[in-house]
């Protein structure tokens, strides 16, 4: 494996307006104006960590500890507050498969219109289309409307697309557990195999099982803290023990 | 049948050799993306817009499939609706109120379709990155894109609908030969239509960034809409502003101002250079004679048309990070 850099993050910080009145009107600007105490909240503070080509890296951390903010912001969805994200090579996220179905189209066209979001050229997907059909395995369905699909077919065919973009960087956040059983096991099949390539993932998961057997190292993200990173083998008891003694706190 | 044997033969493909290779091909150039707090210029913002044109054809082509995907008649409906405009107008115009004017439908057309693509884009437009929110918050390109598809496809309706007007034309011209009805003014249509595409596409720009955190926008611009409706020469003619009581010696300042309107000129602009001069019956039963079209005037639009493009296109660019935040 090449020791070129796929993803790296220096200092990074994201805030969040805070707003319990939802900004949503034109009255609510006006009442902003006149108070301008807005309250921030800081959901990553000062993250800095490098992604070599190739790596498999699981981010760790319990709810509202920033995994998803920094996954967003690997995705550039968000615009960073401070500090800076370098990602060399296509990002394909593998976030709430098929969220951008539109549920009037038919499977085919939501597969172009999801495909070349993602990057792909017309021409490119036209070639794949069958592939992108067989991994999904919705055979004729596929020339139904979207809003005819199960919840299931849906993120089948959005983990079909997104794995047929070419991507460099795949971004898995715990949706793993697509579909039925055998067809989970065809994703982390695919998953291992776009790993053997030399493809760099990040992944988010709660399962200890699951970072064992794919990350080669773990970032534990506390407060929007890193925590701590190093293998799986160190990060995993460590992470265990401090739930633990939370849980140990809590009652 | 086909399609049964394809997905077969891609199954037994799956995961194979032939994954490896598509993975291993330079489809994509390696780019960098670096995201960072400092925003990036209007050049870079527009060569990144560039590198998406692909997509922008996609969503355009999305556009009109949605639009009337659950309707039988489909694409017909950009006939249709110009069509029995055609009819109504007729039946109002020249029979119910006998205003004299021989196919006022034409006139009427001829001013309201431009109108008509500048309401509809400006609205659906506002409504764009709010109902692609879903995949806005998920997949990174450019937003600008959203409400870019919608005028775009918008854009293409007015062309379709100007073909309803052009062979109406046409039929009127083989049954009732005389004058030919459409002018020679009529090379000048492409320049019109770039000024109102750049104009529909500054206030889409603007309407949907504004849209996106405050919702009242989309009612304001409804609201302004049906009355700038009024403040065209649709239902009337420009002839009757410049004759009215209001607009007095020295300086005739309502009709300037009327004309300053870059909705009132692109319209009065449309009607002249397509269709013949004709003399407009007034208060009293006066004849006015009609007026050529004032080139200033449409000088004057065309500049406010770029101004509004730069407006809408840099406020979207500093709103549009902060989307997806919205609270």
């Amino acid at each position: 494996m090449s020791q070129e850099i796929a993803v790296q993050v220096v200092g990074l910080k994201k805030d969040f307006i805070l707003s319990n009145q939802a900004i949503g009107s034109l009255k609510t600007l006006l009442v902003w104006w006149k108070r301008r105490s807005v309250k921030k909240i800081q959901v990553l503070k000062d993250i800095s960590f490098e992604i070599k080509k190739g790596e498999c890296v699981a981010v760790m951390g319990r709810n509202g500890a920033g995994k998803s903010t920094l996954l967003s912001l690997l995705a550039r969805v968000y615009r960073p507050t401070a500090g800076s994200v370098k990602v060399t090579g296509r990002v394909a996220p593998l976030l709430e498969l098929g969220a951008g179905f539109h549920p009037d189209l038919t499977g085919a066209e939501n597969v172009y219109y999801n495909a070349v979001i993602l990057g792909l050229t017309r021409k490119q997907v036209k070639e794949r289309f069958d592939k992108i059909v067989a991994f999904s395995e919705l055979g004729d369905h596929i020339w139904a409307p979207v809003r005819s699909y199960s919840s299931g077919m849906i993120a089948r065919l959005g983990f079909s697309v997104a794995i047929h973009v070419d991507a460099d960087v795949l971004i898995v956040d715990e949706v793993l557990s697509v579909g039925d059983f055998e067809f989970a096991e065809k994703c982390l099949n695919h998953i291992r195999e776009f790993k053997a390539r030399g493809g760099t993932i990040l992944l988010v998961s709660h399962h200890a099982e699951s970072v064992r057997a794919f990350a080669d190292r773990a970032i534990w993200i506390q407060h929007g803290e890193i925590r701590m990173i190093g293998t799986p083998d160190e990060v995993i008891p460590a992470y265990r023990e401090m739930s633990e003694s939370d849980l140990g706190k809590g009652q | 049948m086909s399609l049964k044997n394809k997905v077969h033969v891609g199954a037994s493909n799956d995961g194979e050799p032939a994954h490896a290779q598509q993975f291993a091909s330079p489809a994509a150039p390696p780019s960098q993306l670096t995201l960072s707090v400092e925003s990036p210029g209007m050049i870079e913002e527009l060569q990144e817009l560039w590198r998406f044109r692909e997509l922008l054809l996609t969503m355009v082509h999305r556009e009109l499939r949605v639009r009337y995907k659950n309707s039988f008649l489909g694409i017909l409906w950009s006939f249709v609706s110009p069509l029995v405009t055609t009819v109504v107008m007729w039946l109002v115009f020249s029979v119910f109120m006998n205003n004299g004017i021989h196919n006022y439908s034409a006139y009427y057309l001829a001013a309201f379709l431009p109108f008509a693509f500048l309401q509809q884009s400006t609205l659906d437009a506002s409504q764009s990155v709010l109902s692609a929110l879903p995949i806005v918050k998920k997949v990174y390109f450019p937003r600008e894109l959203l409400p870019l598809s919608v005028v775009i496809s918008n854009f293409i309706h007015l062309l379709l609908g100007f073909v309803v007007l052009f062979a109406y034309l046409l039929v009127v011209y083989i049954r009732f030969p005389g004058s030919f009805p459409i002018q020679p003014t009529v090379i000048y249509l492409p320049l019109l239509l770039i000024i109102t595409l750049t104009f529909a596409t500054g206030m889409a720009l603007l309407s949907c960034a504004l849209n996106t955190f405050y919702e009242d926008v989309k009612y304001l611009v409804t609201v302004g809409m049906y009355l700038m409706l009024f403040c065209c020469p649709i239902m009337y003619f420009v002839e009757m502003v410049a004759n009215s009581k209001i607009n007095r010696e020295p300086y005739f300042w309502v009709y300037k101002l009327y004309n300053l309107n870059p909705f009132a000129a692109l319209c009065i602009a449309f009607r002249k250079t397509i269709l013949a001069p004709t003399p407009v019956l007034g208060r009293d039963g006066i004849r006015y004679a009609a007026i050529p079209l004032d080139w200033n005037y449409v000088l004057a639009a065309g500049l406010i048309s770029v101004a509004t493009l730069v407006l809408g296109y840099s406020t979207f660019n500093r709103l549009k990070w902060r989307f997806v935040e919205r609270p």
